[in-house]
């Protein structure tokens, strides 16, 4: 392809995404447009993959059958969401066994919020009161992406996902007007999970290198600050109408703009948690790992029957 | 209809221990989420687990409409002492292979029971187990292809069925075995002839097993008297576990 | 030959009502057919409403983008021995949805270009998919009632259950 042919495909791409079309896995595309999203897929992927993690250490201890229904139910949507989305980022290219012999050796990345510990019942309800309700904001907006197989795929989670921020809500109101015991568990898991949903939906935008490219593309069609404010100005407001604290003093609501202020990030602890250190981590990761090591023997039993009755079919 | 008080007794006797069964059984596949050996079957596995405790609340909301009982008070508060599961549900999870054979024997029970169970002169018992009856079909067919599977695997797989086995099958009995109240359940027609079920599950699951090419252990001996008096060691741990968050506030109202 | 987590994918095709058509919902890994059905009922049908899935095999689906289908039209392509049958799924609009690929109906054909120029309308569609019919494997409309119906029951992972109204902090009072 000369020069010339390579600008025109490169134009009429760009025009596409203009247009509003969605690009589908035949599609030409730019080789950086395929891998942004091969990286950016699979880390929402592993993150909904690692996500079970913190929550589904609970399901056993769950205080009654309808929360433990619930819960299971919800992190089984977890492991369909990761299923749903891997199979997006298969569409470009990539393989599941790839992808997972990179999240297993810490070669991938995921959500840094899954890397802090679930201490008490009530993180559960706040897990899915603010982690799921920052997820929906940035769902909703992905749902809009250019890329066919990921914009499906988000649109089959957003439907899913309000079941899971819905529930937490419930939860954390029945807790935060309840018995003195289950309202200091409310307060407690809002004061250690308020910070990591906040930043969970990046770093602001000066400091978000790819999001410029992946606007233009329409990958992302929002800023994380912009998320973000979205985020605050719906669960600020129903937080303090719950009768809880939100650990920053200098939360106010700016009468001017109509929304909430809030104050500065620690993102010296995003970075660390974001590169390995965080107080989960190596945790998470053994988890993932025994469980696909745990599992070999199956999927070799499995490998093996297929052979073996594909063998006597052929004969 | 309306029992008398003795057959009302008798029948939430026999609804606890199926509510039991389940209960404990669908806690353990629960605890498969997230460490299934394969995505797909993390899915498959939390929906079997979903279906058992549903089937355990369907069991226990026939005996609050008979007893006033609390499902939640009964599950979360009661001691181990005081359950009925059955030694199979009890054991513990176990490995890939356990599990689902396991699953394969308790499926392939609840399949003959229910179909007896859908002809229950006691109406609300039919109905119940014809939608238990539903999700059931799945799970068999769902627990045979493991069986099936691991069978004619590798050596590793057949292997772990060995064991398995010899862990599971001499369960069997006390699991079959009626409850001394199911006598006079049986005589109204609100159950099954317990000796009728008990040969059909050995038979479908001993030909299965055998086809396979498994030998079978012979039963564990099963308690005279109330063959479900005693739980094994494995019980007691789970609920330690299962009852720590509602037993860690007994006056909250709701959760 | 399969790796440690190489099982082979699965296209998965689901029917909501049997007044729609199937559509292409994702894939599965399963090492074999029966495996992916059983998989792909826990995945995609977990939730109503589902009567129906159809499986098939990665290589028995062809996938054309509307520039791929142009390009095809106006070639003769390979010739088969026997004529094969094809399940013909389009793309008809980029409207945002769970699914975009659709059943229309069936062709007979000696190969895929020839399959295209029987299945494709006077305008060209935004893209289209030929599935070789032998490959598809389906669920049994008798095992409809068992598998997909008792997702209605569970209702405690509906969005509809939780209808919680939440009070208004003051500082977002209506009308100021």
């Amino acid at each position: 392809m000369t020069e010339v042919q390579a600008a025109q495909r490169a134009a009429a791409f760009e025009a596409r995404i203009a247009a509003g079309e969605k690009i589908e896995a035949g599609d030409w595309m730019p080789d950086e447009y395929r891998r942004q999203l091969i990286r950016m897929i699979g880390q929402h992927a592993h993150s909904e993959y690692v996500g079970m993690l913190p929550e589904g250490a609970w399901i056993d201890a769950a205080p009654t059958l309808r929360r433990k229904l619930i819960l299971v139910a919800k992190v089984q949507d977890e492991a369909g969401h990761g299923q749903y989305l891997y199979h997006a980022a298969e569409t470009l290219g990539a393989t599941r066994a790839e992808m997972l012999d990179a999240l297993l050796e810490g070669r991938a990345k995921y959500s840094s919020v899954f890397n802090y510990p679930t201490l008490t019942w009530a993180d559960v309800g706040m897990i899915g009161w603010l982690v799921d309700g920052a997820a929906i904001k940035n769902q909703l907006m992905l749902a809009q992406c250019s890329y066919g197989p990921y914009s499906r795929a988000m649109v089959r989670i957003c439907a899913e996902e309000t079941f899971h921020h819905l529930q937490g809500r419930e939860m954390i109101l029945t807790y935060a007007s309840g018995t003195p015991h289950q309202r200091a568990m409310a307060q407690d898991a809002l004061d250690r999970w308020w910070w990591p949903a906040l930043m969970m939906l990046g770093p602001h935008d000066a400091d978000s290198p790819n999001s410029p490219q992946l606007k233009a593309w329409r990958v992302k069609t929002k800023s994380n600050d912009e998320v973000r404010q979205e985020f605050l100005d719906e669960h600020a407001p129903e937080l303090l109408a719950a009768g809880l604290t939100i650990p920053d003093d200098d939360l106010r609501f700016d009468e001017e703009t109509r929304h909430w202020r809030h104050g500065s990030i620690d993102w010296a602890e995003f970075w660390r948690v974001v590169k390995g250190d965080g107080p989960c981590n190596a945790e998470r990761l053994a988890a993932r790992r025994a469980a696909h090591d745990d599992g070999r023997w199956v999927r070799e039993a499995l490998a093996a029957h297929a052979a073996r009755a594909s063998q006597r079919a052929s004969e | 209809m309306t029992l008398a008080p003795e057959l009302s007794a008798a029948l939430v006797e026999r609804l606890t221990a199926f509510a039991d069964d389940e209960l404990v059984l669908g806690h353990h596949q629960a605890g498969w989420t997230g460490h299934a050996p394969l995505l797909e079957e993390d899915i498959a596995i939390a929906n079997v687990a979903q279906d058992e405790i549903g089937h355990a609340v369907a069991w226990l909301e026939l005996r609050a409409a008979l007893d006033g009982s609390d499902p939640d008070r009964l599950v979360f508060f009661r001691a181990a002492s005081d359950y009925r599961s059955a030694w199979l549900s009890e054991q513990p999870r176990g490995d890939w292979a356990f599990t689902m054979l396991r699953q394969y024997l308790f499926d392939a029970y609840e399949a003959e029971l229910l179909a007896r169970l859908s002809a229950s002169s006691y109406r609300p018992l039919a109905d119940t187990a014809a939608k238990v009856a539903r999700e059931e079909l799945f799970h068999l067919r769902h627990s045979r292809l493991w069986v099936e599977r691991l069978a004619h695997g590798t050596d590793e797989s057949r292997d772990r069925l060995v064991s398995a086995v010899a862990v599971a099958w001499p369960l069997m009995a006390q699991l079959l075995a009626p409850l001394p109240q199911d006598a006079a359940l049986e005589a109204a027609g609100i159950t099954y002839s317990s000796r009728d079920l008990e040969e059909s599950v050995v038979a479908a699951t001993s030909a299965e097993l055998v086809r396979h090419g498994f030998a079978l252990p012979p039963f564990a001996p099963v308690p005279a008297g109330d063959p479900r008096a005693l739980r094994t060691e494995h019980l007691a741990p789970t609920l330690l576990v299962m009852q720590s968050v509602a037993r860690s506030d007994a006056d909250a109202q709701a959760w | 030959m399969t790796v440690d987590g190489q099982l082979p994918r699965w296209e998965v095709f689901k029917q909501d009502a049997s007044s729609k058509a199937h559509a292409a919902v994702g894939s599965v890994h399963a090492a074999d057919a029966e495996h992916a059905l059983l998989m792909a009922r826990s995945v995609f049908a977990r939730r109503p409403s589902a009567v129906s899935l159809w499986l098939a095999p990665r290589w028995a689906v062809h996938e054309f983008t509307r520039e791929q289908l142009a390009e095809a039209l106006a070639t003769p392509g390979t010739q088969l021995a026997a004529p094969m049958r094809y399940r013909v799924f389009i793309k008809s609009s980029d409207r945002r949805s769970m699914a975009a690929y659709e059943h229309r109906g069936e062709v007979v054909a000696s190969g895929t270009s020839a399959a295209l120029r029987a299945a494709t309308p006077d305008e060209l569609p935004l893209g289209m998919w030929l599935v070789e019919d032998a490959a598809v494997i389906a669920s049994a409309p008798a095992d409809a009632e068992a598998w997909f119906a008792p997702a209605s029951d569970k209702r405690y992972k509906q969005q509809s259950e939780y209808a919680v109204s939440v009070k208004r902090h003051p500082a977002t009072r209506e009308g100021t």
